[in-house]
């Protein structure tokens, strides 16, 4: 018997018993659906963080560190360490940090154009201009590897750093520091105050202090020297449709935040020493091969794909985690299908004894059941897929909305191809399941089956 | 040309066996019109049933048109069946959720014959059985004789050379019971076609060329 006869009668078969053949494969539409979503919130996601990367990231920029802990999942609090007065700690973790030795191997790479660490600023204090409160807040080193958005004033173009003496203060400030218009904020002053921590000092340096200018000579070094440094707002960073989370620091220039860092950690063991540098790999030069080069030499290099990569690593989860649902679902729905192929082959034992009797093979009796199977499965799968695009059509704008995503930007995205390979998968998954029956089918002994009436 | 040599049929297993057919032997030549006569579990049944190929005998040969059925593999024995052989049985077993044409339809795409040539038989098989105008009306809303007519249409539509007829017209009244005899008869001496039929009907086995007596398996008596 042809493939095409029994693929038709399997079908009209099934049309025989619509009812239950619909909600069999609405068994299997759960898992379609999840599944479905789950497909769209990967290629959506992944789509948005490429495109946020792409947009924001120079990918000739290069993140380097000295602990690959920092840049990995494995998490740094694994139990106490061996003391390391060079390592920097970050709630309770320690991490090895770049010296200046680290950051000259990094610029003498012959396809490097220039080296820039992550400064280590903690500020005591801030204050805004007119304003007698005082504010505690991130300082931090403005970050020119990562396009940003005025809300007032203007930001340099990707690639160039603010002013010296400019400051860049984030949206979400404005409030607690009383200023209703962003642009009124253009131009005013903002004071950090950094505190020097007490210096240690051997007793002969103390004695030459002491013989040189006395008791306050003494007390000066000895005791915790502040600084206050004002800085001219030039720009309110505004939260971009893209960006992963709000810039939440008061940006500074390199040139301070160097003093600043160099300043506060005077006398400590974090001394010019870094978390993290970045490094700008030369144009037309692939980050990769400079990657391999510096990560020789110990270091921990991450590019930006690098980036992109650890960011789909979290969306692989999230996918997997719905998948999991689906794929719970549509394991129970399997055996729906073996029942009902089961049922159905029990009341059909006299057609199944007046096939074989007519010469039909054992075979192709099986293959129809088998069929009859696939049928259910790609109607449940095409059910399930078409809910799924039709609900996710429908919530797409609320949920870009919600997220903030930015216009023209969807969570959920459904591709053909994924989604056509997904019926495919089902309607194997449902042939898989009628396999069961059919073969209880394709052994019915035919004498039997023609005696029962 | 059918003929069985020997034919022992027992069923079940060590002291508890029981013998449905017992050492039959019988020879019906081609073109024949037979009737298998007998009292209810004397084996006419399962006569058909081994004569046809669709079950095995315990012991002896069966052999059909020149080939002994116990060296056929089970494919080529399906196919046998499929191109030589077809069916009529007292229990209709038509589709009813299938339409006539469908449902005649059925043995043709069994044997494979292709879709442009099916039409015209299952349309001259129906139009033997005075059916045509339920070409497309669904089998379960056909009466009884009318199944029985669809039944004989979907038997004859692949042309057999040999029909079996298990009690063709134990479900109908007398009247309608005579046209399906007469649609049966007029198939086997149009096509030159062996026919077998099981029945209770003397009359119906008086029509016959040569009638089988069977009695608790074995053959008692056969009236040319
Ligand atoms: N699978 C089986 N196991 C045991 N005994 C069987 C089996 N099949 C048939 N028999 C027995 O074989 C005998 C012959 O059965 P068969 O169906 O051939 O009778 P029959 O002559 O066709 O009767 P009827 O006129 O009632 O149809 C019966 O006694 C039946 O009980
Ligand atoms: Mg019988």
């Amino acid at each position: 018997m042809k493939r095409l006869d029994i693929i038709r009668r399997a079908g009209r078969n099934l049309k025989q018993a619509k009812v239950r053949t619909l909600l069999t494969a609405l068994a299997i539409s759960v898992g379609a659906f999840t599944l479905t979503l789950s497909l769209a919130i990967g290629a959506g996601t992944r789509e948005y963080f490429a495109k946020f990367l792409e947009t924001n990231v120079n990918p000739q920029s290069l993140f380097v560190v000295a602990d690959k802990k920092l840049v990995g999942f494995e998490g740094g609090n694994t139990g106490p360490k061996e003391y390391d007065p060079g390592a920097a700690n970050i709630s309770g973790s320690s991490y090895k940090t770049l010296g200046q030795s680290d950051l000259d191997k990094i610029a003498a790479n012959k396809n490097i154009s220039s080296v820039q660490p992550n400064y280590n600023l903690e500020a005591t204090y801030f204050t805004y201009q007119g304003n007698s409160k005082k504010f505690t807040g991130q300082v931090g080193m403005y970050d020119k590897t990562i396009r940003g958005e005025a809300a007032a004033g203007s930001l340099p173009k990707l690639g160039t750093m603010i002013g010296a003496d400019d400051i860049v203060v984030p949206e979400s400030y404005l409030k607690a520091l009383g200023i209703k218009n962003a642009k009124d904020a253009i131009g005013k002053t903002i004071t950090v105050h950094v505190v020097q921590q007490a210096q240690t000092k051997t007793t002969e340096e103390l004695q030459a202090l002491y013989a040189q200018g006395g008791l306050d000579a003494l007390t000066a070094a000895t005791q915790g020297k502040s600084q206050d440094v004002s800085f001219k707002i030039s720009a309110v960073a505004a939260k971009p449709a893209t960006a992963l989370s709000d810039n939440v620091q008061l940006n500074i220039s390199d040139t301070r935040a160097q003093e600043l860092a160099d300043f506060t950690t005077q006398g400590t063991s974090q001394h010019k020493r870094y978390i993290a540098a970045i490094a700008m790999v030369k144009d037309g030069v692939k980050p990769e091969t400079v990657k391999a080069e510096l990560e020789k030499t110990g270091l921990t290099v991450k590019t930006a794909r690098d980036l992109q990569g650890i960011l789909f690593t979290v969306v692989n989860v999230v996918q997997g985690i719905v998948a999991g649902f689906g794929i719970l679902a549509l394991l129970a729905s399997i055996f729906g299908i073996i029942n009902t192929q089961y049922i159905s082959v029990l009341e059909r034992t006299g057609q199944i004894g007046l096939m074989k009797a007519l010469g039909m093979s054992n075979r192709a009796i099986g293959r129809l059941f088998r069929y009859e199977a696939a049928w259910i499965g790609f109607l449940g799968a095409i059910l399930g897929a078409l809910g799924g695009i039709g609900l996710g059509t429908l919530l797409n704008p609320w949920i870009s909305r919600k997220m903030s995503l930015g216009a023209g930007s969807h969570l959920l995205i459904f591709q053909p191809l994924p989604i056509c390979l997904l019926i495919l998968a089902l309607v194997l998954v449902a042939i898989v399941a009628g396999w069961f029956p059919s073969r209880k089918a394709a052994r019915l002994d035919p004498i039997e089956a023609l005696r029962t009436e | 040309m059918i003929e069985l040599k020997g034919v022992t049929k027992t069923y079940g297993k060590g002291g508890n066996t029981f013998t449905a057919l017992d050492n039959i032997n019988l020879t019906i030549p081609d073109a024949a019109v037979v009737a298998v006569v007998g009292k209810s579990g004397s084996g006419k049944s399962t006569l058909m049933h081994i004569m046809s190929g669709l079950d095995r005998p315990s012991e002896g040969s069966v052999t059909v048109s020149g080939r002994n059925l116990h060296d056929l593999k089970k494919k080529e024995l399906d196919q046998f069946r499929a191109r030589e052989i077809s069916f009529i049985f007292q229990s209709f077993f038509v589709q009813g959720g299938d339409s006539c044409y469908d449902n005649v339809s059925l043995p043709l795409e069994i044997a494979g014959v292709p879709r442009s040539k099916r039409q015209q038989r299952v349309e001259k098989a129906l139009e033997s059985v005075e059916l045509t105008d339920k070409t497309r009306q669904k089998a379960k809303n056909l009466s009884g004789g009318q199944k029985q007519r669809l039944a004989i249409a979907r038997a004859i539509a692949g042309q057999p050379r040999i029909l079996f007829a298990d009690e063709p017209t134990g479900n109908l009244d007398s009247a309608t019971g005579a046209v399906v005899e007469k649609l049966l008869f007029d198939y086997a001496r149009a096509n030159k076609a062996t026919l077998v039929v099981v029945t209770h009907d003397q009359d119906l086995a008086a029509k016959c060329d040569i009638q089988i007596h069977v009695k608790d398996g074995r053959i008692t008596e056969v009236k040319q």
